[in-house]
């Protein structure tokens, strides 16, 4: 599934990160890699971006980068 | 912006001083870059090396510029320390990063390092270590430096340093830039890697490649025992951090403090600033007077009191609204709540086209275009940071605000209040034109979308410290006053020549025969200034106005509250200390166009000035930041005759629309 649909503050396994070459550059880069356990932990008033805890990090990703991940 | 002026202001430092400005240290031996991704404690940790004043900040992508400055003494041999732009990615996306990741490189034409030290926050550890594992392979001297240790225990991590400088075989130091705990220590294995460089690092052996380089490295944080994290993921969320959070991001909540924020710095930038505003005025009139009094009574003298001082006082007047404003920005910066708001409005500015960075830089630009456009700097996508640059000049700045203030009241008469009204109609007017013409923009010419991707790191809450911030506030207030100062006197001292000489044709010959150019103060009629401004009166004549408001127009190309104080002299207001504005308005209500009794300044007229000052980017400081930020003339060329252009058309659309509306 892809993290768009994931549950709040629920652990999830990053699956894979799609999405253009350069953005999913970005993902990976930023540490959100395939076998990485994250949560969304905030989502913003408008809903758009989600907070995402990884790595021991709070991440701000739109959600449209946001799509680009699939998680279990 | 640059910084690296006030750190080497220290006495002693001639060598230094003497460098030309592009730095240029490739021939100097001890080079020693501070390296790190965003928000690793890069610039407080300069300021600690240092004891220069440095940017420290608490929100990604701060250091957007070289700035450099010696080590202090006390810390042994000195060397040149260059703090590069924080880097997410080595596959550079910003231009900060790709010039961090040249000089990293070895690839830059006039920074190269003899070592480096890699700031890596303590609680980022994987993330952090990566990037030094792409330092480590340029195989130069380097130094870790492990920053916010203070803030483990709140992330339920420990980290031991003896077994990571074991696992990663490279000298690491904990330090803590705010407080200078750990500099000494981090030099003296800066020396000591400088003359005896570490052979073995097993960070070289990391791969480039994100997935397995991020595999590697935790590897070798578990089997070595240098990470203890006792609740590895969801549960390492420092708690503080996330109660905050979950009230400054509520669903509800938002953005009414968003707002309330908001507000509050607005305010105290127009309120606070006031007094300080009203005295620097007061200072500069009476050293233009006390000049005029005790020099003789020659040209040059009169261009001293008024060109001059005149112009410095147009630039000094904004410096409290500019240091109000920068001391609340690092204030915000720092805690962590700025990241917060860009996360707030990324999806209405994303609509439009830009980025939630950009609502910093538009922020800044109701105090001043000049600060809003280096501001820019963080936004990471090129397209991006040009549609925020090109929207800038449209908000309200400061400037402006005189001009305003005199045509409101030249226009509703008697009630403060209605003039209070219109002029909260004109700001939030600024911010809708801004994202009208952004949207615009965006869907008809800049259509392509180039990579655009937010992937904001919001950093935990830190109590920001006084000492810093007041120093990171007085750089980037100086740096405002290099950038904006030096073209406003420059202009200002044009515009004071051409208003005040002219051909002299009408001048009685003084006695000796001789006809000097120069011209009475009160006799502007007969200078250049209003040569050029009779020349333009058929261009200006679909306003409603004649060349003597011509004139005021164009002087206000030095900085548009100039307008205010032209508007005085072509007027022919006698300087009465304080009744000046009321006199002006006055003599404008009275002002009729030469050899007619047909009134100047009326409804339609004053409205058609109020749009030409909404829209017109007369402000050729800002003209001069937007070329050398974006690095050519082409896009501040177009962007002055976009909005004079605009500026203009709509005024004089506005001016016939109402006549043929049956408003005078």
């Amino acid at each position: 599934m892809s993290l768009l649909d994931a549950l709040h503050n629920q652990r999830y396994r990053v699956e894979v990160v799609e999405g253009p070459d350069s953005e999913r550059r970005r993902l990976l880069d930023l540490g959100i890699t395939p076998g990485e356990e994250l949560a969304v932990v905030q989502s913003v008033p408008l809903g758009d971006p989600l907070v995402v805890m990884i790595r021991g990090m709070r991440l701000a990703l739109r959600r449209r980068e946001a799509a680009w991940i699939r998680v279990q | 912006m640059r910084l690296v002026e006030a750190a080497l202001a220290a006495p002693g430092n001639d060598a230094q001083k003497a460098l030309p400005h592009p730095i240029e240290t490739r021939s100097h031996p001890d080079t020693v870059c501070v390296a790190g991704p965003p928000n690793a404690g890069k610039t407080a940790l300069m300021n600690a090396l240092t004891g220069g004043s440095f940017h420290t900040a608490n929100y990604a992508g701060v250091t957007v510029t070289l700035s450099r400055g010696k080590s202090k003494a006390e810390f042994g041999p000195q060397v040149l320390l260059v703090d590069l732009p924080g880097v997410h990615s080595t596959a550079a996306v910003s231009p900060e990063e790709e010039l961090s990741c040249s000089v990293i490189e070895g690839r830059h034409h006039s920074v190269n390092p003899a070592a480096l030290i890699v700031a890596v926050d303590a609680t980022q550890l994987e993330r952090h270590l990566r990037f030094a594992s792409f330092v480590a392979r340029q195989r130069k001297p380097m130094v870790i430096a492990l920053t916010m240790m203070d803030l483990l225990p709140r992330t339920q991590q420990s980290v031991n340093v003896r077994k990571l400088e074991a696992a990663l075989g490279v000298p690491v130091v904990p330090v803590d830039g705010r407080t200078g705990w750990g500099a000494a220590e981090l030099m003296v294995a800066l020396q000591k890697e400088m003359v005896n460089p570490t052979t073995q690092s097993a960070l070289v052996n990391v791969p480039e490649e994100p997935v397995s380089a991020y595999r590697v490295i935790r590897e070798l944080l578990t089997n070595n025992e240098a990470l203890k994290n006792k609740n590895p993921l969801v549960l390492t969320q420092d708690s503080f951090t996330a109660r905050i959070d979950s009230v400054v991001l509520h669903r509800l909540l938002g953005f009414p403090i968003f707002f309330v924020v908001l507000v509050g710095l607005f305010s105290s930038i127009f309120w606070a600033a006031r007094p300080f505003m009203d005295l620097i005025d007061w200072l500069f009139k009476q050293t233009g007077h006390w000049l005029l009094a005790i020099l003789p009574d020659v040209a040059l003298s009169r261009f001293l009191a008024e060109g001059v001082v005149g112009g410095v006082g147009a630039v000094a007047i904004f410096f409290p609204q500019i240091v109000i404003l920068f001391f609340l920005m690092t204030l915000l910066e720092d805690s962590g709540y700025l990241a917060r708001g860009a996360a707030l409005v990324d999806r209405p500015l994303s609509y439009l086209g830009l980025h939630g960075r950009s609502f910093v830089p538009m922020l800044s630009g109701f105090a001043c275009a000049i600060p809003a456009i280096l501001a820019a700097r963080t936004i990471p996508s090129r397209r991006e940071r040009l549609l925020t640059i090109w929207i800038l000049p449209l908000m309200s700045c400061s400037a402006r605000l005189p001009v305003y203030a005199l045509l409101l009241s030249a226009l509703l008469p008697g009630a403060a209040w209605k003039a209070g009204l219109a002029l909260g109609v004109i700001y939030l007017s600024s911010l809708l034109a801004g994202a009208l013409v952004a949207g615009l923009i965006s869907r008809f010419i800049l259509r392509k979308r180039s990579a655009s991707i937010l992937a904001m790191e919001m950093p935990v809450y830190r109590k920001p410290l006084l000492k810093p911030t007041m120093r990171m506030t007085w750089s980037r207030a100086s740096a405002y006053l290099r950038r904006a100062g030096t073209p406003i006197v420059v202009i200002s001292s044009c515009l004071w020549l051409l208003s005040n000489f002219g051909l002299g044709r009408h001048q009685p010959a003084s006695p000796d025969g001789a006809r000097s150019p120069l011209i009475a103060a009160s006799d502007l009629d007969h200078s250049f200034a209003a040569e050029v401004g009779k020349t333009l009166e058929p261009a200006i004549h679909p306003m409603g106005v004649d060349w003597r408001v011509g004139v005021g127009l164009i002087s206000a190309f030095a900085a548009r509250e100039v307008f205010v104080s032209t508007m005085a002299i072509v007027f022919h207001v006698a300087e009465n200390e304080d009744g000046q504005q009321n006199g002006l308005l006055e003599n404008m209500r009275t002002a009729t166009f030469s050899g007619t009794s047909n009134p100047i300044f009326t409804t339609s007229t004053i409205v058609g000035l109020i749009v030409f000052f909404f829209f017109s980017l007369q402000c050729l400081s800002t003209v001069s930041v937007v070329r050398s930020e974006t690095g050519s003339w082409r896009m501040a060329g177009l962007q002055l005759l976009f909005y004079t252009g605009i500026g203009y058309l709509m005024a004089s659309a506005l001016v016939v629309g109402l006549r043929l509306l049956g408003v005078d």
